[in-house]
């Protein structure tokens, strides 16, 4: 039986102070004790602890991730498996979760191209983490510790000050409650409501970095696998994070998926929640069939589903391996509704579209991801980098966190864009 | 039509440039159609009524003049020096006709503001009726009003032009899109829509909506999906080459290699550009790998440029081309750079490569992509 039950605590500021605690949906956090907790790992040799409210002239650049603080409050069950604990399946008993605060986790020393920012004021302060108060983690790696190690450090660290954050919260009033509770293989027998499965498309290794792939799935990485099923609490609680870059897509996005959201809203009432399929994007012709066809088979034969919604991360060919799902899914006599990106502001909507099977009549259109953003804001701080971090400009054109102009695409701001539907925005034609 | 009184532009007084043709800047008819660019001081003809329209919110500043021959036989120098002339007023702003349904005004219009924006960096609004030849050419580099196709309505067309150009100058947001900006939608500002895609804020997330459309399409009910579906064309796999011996083999690829420096500015994303290339100077037998690079922003390119064949398959070609397999590389190799182009474009650049290959009796084309 999986039954999670989600306990949040409303909060409305972030103070330090000399001992780590929430009190009256304030976080005080004694900083010196999430620096040594930090610091227990040999990957790190110092941390920068910044804490960021609305309306702030602080941008936040280099950022990885962004991560809800969530904990459990059983002690049977564990906190971000094969990341913090040891493996065992999420999404059953209660979590803690703050509301209104996020942990933002920089890696100062990435060299990858597309590293995220986050501006708290300004014409860029867009997306929901602008309105909220924050902690910014930014660790710096020890001796002789690799990229790719430090970056699993970067994202560890991250995750701690969630647990370390929620858990504070022990014994402070409670303002919402939400329940997940679905066990799949007797539900909605006898309803007469469609079976509505998920197919979370949750990697491509389009921006692997020296040909390695994230650790997204409690702990590891998805890379080679095929279409697996999960439950959706599973995505709710812990067992999927987010690549190690923001592309569009956060682990606080994740942890609250607006989809299984949606999903369970419905439940019972004009749907039965069938389930979820998860998948990656497959760069081989031959396994993108493959790929089509097991997830296809799983989601109409195994989980039973009449209808299926389809999401991918990033644009491009990805956008091919989700349509043939969705065509191999149609042909199952599974009905669908398909998420499309939008990935240039040059020309107009229909000429943007490269694959497109004829079965697939509703598509969701999820936003252009790229549109150009001209921002003028001067920082007073810079936190995760320097005044000289460059920042990725969509024509080439070197610029740099400290500059008075930036020109920046949406997607670049954490929180700007959202894979998974999470943002009530779609792209139009202008 | 917009009431400007509420627009607001910090109470500053905008500068505007003003550019007419020779008829409407009152210099004559067709036998003035051949003359060269002229400068006025201040408001002439149309830019009379457009500054009543603007009262105190704005002076036009001077008005540029051109014979409609004279500027549609040369578009690009005669723009060129109408940017030098433009550009000591010091202006904020550049209105240009309208241009009603004349063509050859509607070009220059469109070509002046165009270069206005990209050049001097300064906003841009012109007027056309939808069948000008001009709208079509130049709506995506600039906005174009939509306009009636004669001077009648002048007045209101004038009124319309300056109450979006202060819309879009002022320093409003428009909280319905996600970039802030002022403008509105073209059906709701009346203007030509320019082929570009803005974020714009919806009642209900996507993932809400998506839930609607499938319990929509389960329960048979009408839903209309928000992505419109191109209707491509089925193309047939042409047949095989039959006779290897006697074929002209040309290549195309689509992974952005060009030369060292990028001289054409092939775009890495959205890139629009088709570049041609001599095959025996860009891709010589004795080549340095330091002559090239990839302007392409969709894949690592660290094996191509360890090896260009991993992309154009020249050496392999050359050889069956000396041991007579095939008759002859194509001695163009087309370079284009496919990483998000609108679909539209892809289809133009096809057919300017088929067109070149069937001209020259080309058989059969290696097409690498990435």
């Amino acid at each position: 039986m999986m039954k999670l039950q989600i306990e949040s605590v409303d909060i409305r500021d972030v103070k330090a102070a000399q001992k780590t605690r929430v009190s009256d949906h304030i976080v005080y956090i004694d900083l010196q004790e999430l620096e040594e907790l930090i610091l227990e790992d040999g990957r790190i040799r110092s941390v920068s602890l910044d804490l960021v409210s609305p309306g702030d002239r602080a941008r936040i650049v280099n950022l990885d991730d962004v991560i809800q603080p969530r904990c459990k409050i059983d002690r049977e069950n564990e906190d971000f498996p094969g990341w913090l604990s040891k493996m065992k399946v999420t999404g059953n008993g209660r979590t803690r979760s703050l509301n209104g605060i996020a942990v933002l986790v920089s890696n100062p020393c990435t060299i990858r191209e597309y590293a995220a920012l986050l501006d708290m004021s300004g014409p860029g302060a867009i997306g929901p983490y602008t309105t909220m108060n924050n902690i910014c983690v930014s660790p710096m790696p020890a001796a002789n510790v690799d990229d790719r190690d430090f970056e699993n450090a970067v994202k560890a660290a991250g995750l701690k000050t969630a647990v370390y954050l929620a858990g504070a919260a022990e014994g402070h009033p409670v303002d919402d409650i939400e329940t997940f509770d679905l066990h799949i293989p007797e539900s909605g027998k006898d309803t007469g409501l469609p079976r509505v499965a998920y197919y979370y498309q949750m990697y491509t290794p389009q921006r692997d970095f020296y040909n390695g792939a994230d650790p997204v799935f409690y702990g590891r990485e998805l890379s080679g696998i095929l279409p697996t099923v999960v439950h959706p609490n599973e995505i709710l609680d812990g067992g999927i994070v987010n690549m190690h870059k923001i592309y569009g897509l956060d682990t606080y996005s994740i942890q609250n998926h607006p989809i299984v959201k949606a999903l369970y809203k419905r439940h019972g009432k004009d749907l039965v929640f069938a389930g979820a399929v998860i998948g990656i994007a497959n760069m081989d012709p031959v396994l993108r069939q493959r790929k089509a066809m097991v997830a296809a088979s799983l989601i109409s034969n195994v989980l039973g589903a009449d209808g299926v919604i389809l999401t991918k991360i990033l644009g491009g060919l990805v956008q091919v391996d989700l349509g043939l799902v969705a065509e191999a899914c149609e042909q199952a006599g599974v009905k669908t509704v398909y998420f499309v990106s939008f990935n240039d502001s040059n020309g107009a909507l229909e000429e943007q579209i490269t694959f497109f099977p004829d079965c697939l009549d509703a598509a969701i259109n999820v936003g252009q991801s790229l549109e150009w953003m001209r921002l003028e804001m001067e920082p007073e701080k810079i936190i995760g980098g320097t005044p000289e971090t460059r920042i990725l400009h969509p024509a080439g054109i070197a610029q740099t966190a400290g500059d008075r102009i930036i020109e920046v695409e949406q997607s670049v701001f954490a929180g700007g864009f959202c894979h998974i539907g999470g943002l009530p925005i779609m792209a139009v034609d202008y | 039509v917009y009431d400007i009184a509420e627009e607001t532009m910090d109470g500053k007084k905008l500068r505007i440039v003003h550019y007419l043709n020779q008829f409407f800047g009152q210099q004559g008819g067709e036998d003035k159609a051949d003359m060269g660019l002229k400068v006025k001081e201040g408001p002439v003809g149309p830019g009379i009524a457009l500054q009543d329209i603007l009262a105190e919110k704005g002076e036009v500043a001077a008005t540029i003049i051109c014979g409609d021959n004279h500027y549609a036989e040369n578009i690009e120098a005669v723009t060129e020096e109408a940017l030098t002339l433009i550009k000591p007023h010091e202006a904020d702003l550049l209105v240009a006709g309208p241009a009603f349904a004349a063509g050859r005004y509607g070009m220059a219009c469109g070509a002046l503001c165009a270069g206005v924006q990209e050049t001097l960096g300064m906003p841009a609004v012109t007027g056309m009726f939808e069948e000008n030849p001009g709208v079509d050419l130049y709506r995506r580099k600039t906005y174009i009003c939509k306009t009636g196709n004669n001077s009648l309505k002048m007045k209101d067309d004038l009124a319309h032009m300056a109450g979006f150009a202060l819309k879009l100058l002022s320093k409003g947001i428009n909280a319905k899109l996600v970039s802030k900006e002022t403008i509105g939608r073209p059906s709701e500002d009346g203007y030509f829509p320019r082929g570009i895609l803005k974020n714009e804020y919806t009642q209900k997330t996507a993932a809400e909506r998506s839930v609607d459309m499938l319990l929509a399409k389960l329960q048979g009910r009408p839903f209309e999906s928000e992505v419109p579906v191109p209707g491509f064309e089925d193309i047939p796999v042409p047949e095989s080459v039959k006779n290897m011996g006697s074929c002209r083999i040309a290549v195309i690829s689509d992974g952005g290699l060009v030369p060292r420096g990028n001289p054409d500015k092939m775009k890495g994303r959205g890139n629009q550009l088709l570049a041609v290339y001599d095959m025996e100077s860009f891709l010589p037998e004795n080549r340095s790998r330091e002559g090239y690079e990839i302007a392409h922003t969709g894949y690592l390119p660290f094996e191509v440029m360890e090896d260009i064949n991993r992309l154009v398959p020249i050496d392999a070609l050359r050889e069956l081309e000396k041991d007579n397999v095939i008759e002859k590389v194509y001695p163009r190799f087309f370079s284009t750079s496919g990483n998000v182009t609108s679909s539209k474009r892809c289809g133009e650049i096809g057919e300017e490569i088929a067109d070149e290959l069937k001209r020259e009796g080309v058989q059969a084309a290696i097409l690498t992509s990435t």
